[in-house]
């Protein structure tokens, strides 16, 4: 659906709602998703989903209650019903300790800077070709091609009883994860890429990530680690996994309200992490699949949340603020744009990295699985490496580890343990959640480098 | 509108498709309210309704879905074209085990449906359980509930046609406190089955009240505790633990698109081989695992899966021997080509899908630990050395192959010399699978067995979030490494 077509229906629904008397807040979200996934060297599933989802949210007097839809997107009757139904649910609600701010939007603003028709309408054929190119030479009997090439649209679009302005945006992506395992041995290792048009997609960077490791994984040597502390360096899923967490238990106002913290209001001023480490949050990097402004239609401008290591202040969404009587910040928005600031190291690329002279051993750790937070207000998050841990030696040699887990607190491994960050920034995110497609990515170094962190397990093969 | 499924099914075969299936869900609703501090952060009803096609061409999968109903024709062609076009790239064209056609109808037991409930009803609920845990010392409380109605119709060209009829629910509590060190503790309540049924009449507000002041008392006592101990001794699992433990690490690996390596990109794999089955010791003689689809009050019961496949109750460790996996009927029929044996007999009726727009894959149904011959937890606890009793889960992080795991729970009582001393806080445990079940001394009895729910288990690309149960007795463990 065209961005006027959608915005006609909102300002339909909108004059619906306004006719029953009501204050309410709808948005739309709608995707079209398309996943090839492989599997032991094959295409295991293709699938294709189309869903527009309406969320109708009815606010009263210290009141607000939502309804949720998944419908047809020509369905104004069913749409309509699910007005009514937030409204009939208003009646209901418990009264609230504060009271929710309705979004009143001041001007239309409508987003595609990071939409590209091209990816909507990718056929199946050119995905096929493009995994092939990415993989050609990599695949034998034993080495299998598992891995999700993701493409679609997602549109964001919303508009209140306040004003008859509009929130679009549209934003086309592309997220794709290769990898290559060994069944016998049960090595694994991955490359990804994440854009958001067509043209930037690159099977032959991901072909030289895949063959290299490919290289190391059936020449070097393999091992078990001894447990304890370690040089580390980290490729950019790690290192955007942890920067996930910290922004969960780090500086989200509403965490640090809720207890839920490991800083607190009296840190904004002080420096709590490395000097190395400043974090921004800049919609203007179209890479990040950014929002220009936010829900409440407040533009959204450059601020950094660590500037140097010091906190600048927490991100306040809407709903915190109400409660906790902050100022909302802006960030009302499917997804922030982080940039973790590079640093003066010059490598980039983990093969380039690998063949470079170095004074002491060093834990390569591209990726964490199933991490977690432990303990929120310790900020301690626990994970495993996967998809290609190396041990790079001082002598110049290379092994390769059996996977680790570490146990690290966020402001000891962006604080004192942070060594050096590579100057050269790389997306890395993802194509839908559990909750629908959303894109995403965080800009981060392509290899951040700590000291001393500690291998609590170590497996005993791959 | 009224579509003809079965004659869009027969459209498909008639160009070729080898099998094809249609889940249509009318309407799919769930009623979600989350209080915090007295607060509703979420008062939100939802409702979904569409459909999803999945299709075999060439021995090719092809999957569409559409919330749109104007023309399914579409959607059923996009799903055929999608077969076709990843035919171009296989190397073992899908087949599926026999199954048993059926037609069929089920219903989960529900004494009062939630949905007939009025929303003030359910509001007064959730207001009384927050007044019962907002006592001196608790800085946040939560209470959430979460209900679901859903209808399934299930058509595929082998002549199966099943309807089904779900309801459930999914009620819990959790309070919280700072400790002296300023860290948060916090203890929780999500109930076991109290009832044979899966409907609002298991709410039961007198249960609520108690368990509230069981759990804030905890919390009291674990804001003065002092830490766990770390080092090697035994853990004792309490259901609201153990529950968890053995969803991540019997669970997950056991499902067979896991260990066939078919969520190698993102979930993960398995440290279990095909030639595993029948021979490698999972845990002691005293481990018994079960996927019991049958389990009527939990909400992995569904009746029939989403192939089709009526609900069934398999051994999956007997006496500490691997003897089965959660099964699909593709994934059956690749594992005895890929063995070279028949180590799997049908499928296991474990295929599901979490809503219309996500196809179906292996996923646990109810997967249970029998209880033993040990005792109540007193008596484990009576024969224990040294250990601790853990309860509830605080976090999970388990390695790729679940070959490995870290947890750590709210709340724990040391034992030492067979007596219960104080509580302690901030334990963690971790550990590698089957050293851990090998190391399994003793099983409670049916009088320590319980029902957990599980709302939110992840797995798939694109990523699906499914409900199901464990139903888990005490459960000791030697030797096992606690700290953080
Ligand atoms: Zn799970």
């Amino acid at each position: 659906m065209a961005s006027d077509q959608i915005i006609s229906t909102l300002r339909t629904l909108r004059a619906y709602a306004l006719a029953q008397g009501a204050d309410i807040h709808i948005e739309w979200k709608a995707e079209d998703s398309h996943l090839v996934r492989y599997a032991n060297s094959a295409v295991s599933l293709n699938t294709n989903e189309r869903l527009t989802i309406l969320k109708i949210t009815a606010y009263g007097d210290h009141k607000c209650a939502s309804a949720n839809l998944i419908v047809g997107e020509n369905d104004l009757q069913t749409m309509k019903a699910t007005i009514d139904k937030a409204i009939g649910m208003l009646a209901f609600a418990s009264p609230l300790s504060y009271q929710p701010t309705i979004p009143s939007i001041g001007k239309t603003t409508v987003f595609e800077e990071t939409y590209d028709p091209e990816v909507e309408f990718l056929p199946n054929e050119e995905i096929v070709a493009f995994v092939n190119e990415a993989v050609e030479g990599l695949e034998t009997d034993d080495i299998l091609l598992s891995g999700n090439f993701s493409s679609g649209v997602a549109v964001n679009a919303s508009i209140s009883t306040e004003t008859p302005e509009v929130v679009f945006t549209r934003k086309s992506d592309i997220g794709i994860t290769l990898v290559l395992a060994s069944e016998k041995r049960k090595w694994e290792v991955n490359a990804e890429q994440f854009v958001s048009h067509k043209r930037d997609l690159d099977a032959r960077a991901l072909h030289d990530r895949l063959a290299w490791f490919v290289d190391q994984y059936t020449a070097k040597p393999e091992g078990r680690l001894p447990e304890g502390p370690y040089r580390v360096v980290l490729g950019p899923a790690a290192t955007a996994e942890y920067l996930s967490f910290l922004g969960r238990v780090g500086y989200s106002a509403g965490a640090m309200k809720r207890g839920f913290s490991m800083f607190k209001e009296d840190d904004i001023g002080k420096k709590v992490l490395s000097d190395h480490f400043t974090l921004v949050e800049d919609p203007s990097m179209l890479a990040t699949f950014p929002s220009p402004v936010d829900a409440y239609g407040r533009e959204r401008g450059r601020r950094a949340i660590f500037d140097k290591g010091v906190l600048t202040g927490f991100i306040w969404n809407q709903q915190s603020a109400d409660e906790f009587g902050g100022t909302a910040t802006g960030h009302d928005v499917p997804n922030l744009s982080l940039v973790l600031q590079g640093g003066d190291a010059d490598a980039a690329r983990i093969q380039d990295f690998a063949s470079l002279p170095r004074d002491g051993d060093i834990l390569y750790v591209p990726y964490l699985h199933y991490a977690n937070i432990v303990n929120p207000t310790e900020g301690l998050v626990t994970g495993v490496s996967r998809f290609g841990a190396l041990y790079l030696k001082k002598d110049g040699s290379i092994m390769l580890p059996y996977n680790v887990r570490f146990t690290e607190r966020l402001d000891k491994l962006f604080g004192e343990k942070l060594v050096w960050l590579s100057r050269e920034l790389v997306p890395y995110g993802t194509s839908s959640t559990y909750f629908g497609r959303t894109p995403y990515a965080a800009l981060v170094p392509a290899l951040a480098c700590f000291d001393g962190v500690n291998v609590e397990i170590s497996n005993e093969s791959f | 509108m009224t579509v003809d499924w079965k004659s869009q099914i027969k459209r498909l075969v008639d160009r070729g498709a080898e099998y094809a299936d249609v889940r249509y869900y009318p309407k799919q609703e769930e009623d979600f309210m989350f209080m915090w501090n007295g607060n509703f952060l979420a008062f939100n009803r939802s409702e979904e309704s569409g459909f999803g096609v999945r299709v075999l061409v060439d021995g090719a999968w092809g999957f569409a879905a559409s919330s749109d109903m104007t023309s399914p024709g579409e959607t059923f062609d996009r799903a055929f074209a999608n077969a076709a076009a990843a035919a171009a790239r296989i190397k073992r064209p899908v087949r599926l085990a026999d199954k048993e056609v059926l037609s069929g109808r089920f219903e989960s037991p529900c004494g009062e449906d939630p949905f007939e409930v009025p929303l003030a009803d359910k509001v007064a609920m959730l207001r009384d359980i927050d007044s019962f845990i907002r006592q001196p010392g608790v800085i946040q409380r939560r209470v959430k509930l979460s209900t679901v109605r859903k209808t399934i119709e299930y058509y595929d060209s082998e002549g199966a046609e099943i309807e089904k009829h779900i309801v459930d629910i999914f009620p819990s509590m959790q309070v919280a406190a700072f400790d002296d060190t300023g860290m948060m503790q916090s203890r929780k309540y999500l109930p076991p089955r109290l009832a044979p049924t899966r409907g609002w009449e298991t709410m039961d507000l007198e249960h609520w009240r108690l368990q509230a002041d069981r759990i804030v008392s905890e919390m009291r006592q674990l804001v003065e505790a002092p830490k766990c101990p770390e080092g090697r001794m035994s853990v004792i699992l309490m259901p609201d633990m153990m529950y968890l433990q053995v969803h991540e690490t019997i669970g997950h690996a056991l499902e067979l698109d896991r260990i066939l390596g078919y969520e190698l990109s993102f979930a993960g794999g398995s440290f279990v081989r095909l030639n595993d089955f029948g021979t490698l010791r999972y845990g002691s003689p005293k481990l018994n695992a079960r996927a019991d689809a049958t389990l009527i009050n939990s909400p992995g019961s569904f009746g029939f899966d989403d192939e089709g496949v009526a609900a069934q109750n398999r051994m999956l460790i007997d006496k500490g021997i691997l003897v089965g996996a959660i099964t699909s009927r593709q994934m059956v029929v690749e594992a005895n080509e890929r063995g070279g044996r028949e180590i799997f007999e049908g499928s296991g009726g474990a295929c599901r899908a979490c809503a219309f727009y996500r196809t179906p894959i292996e996923r646990m149904t109810n997967i249970n630990i029998d209880p033993g011959q040990d005792g109540s937890l007193e008596d484990i606890i009576r024969q224990t050395e040294r250990g601790v009793v853990l309860s509830g889960e605080k976090s999970w992080s388990i390695g790729s192959n679940r070959e490995q795991f870290h947890f750590s729970t709210d709340i724990g009582w040391l034992v030492e010399d067979g007596e219960r001393r104080g509580i302690v806080k901030d334990c963690a445990y971790s550990g590698m699978t089957l050293d851990f079940y090998r190391s399994l001394t003793a099983v409670g009895d049916e009088t320590t067995w319980k029902v957990q729910y599980v709302d939110n288990c992840g797995k798939g690309a694109p990523g699906q979030i499914m409900q199901l149960g464990h139903g888990v007795p005490v459960c000791r463990f030697d030797n096992v490494k606690v700290g953080e």
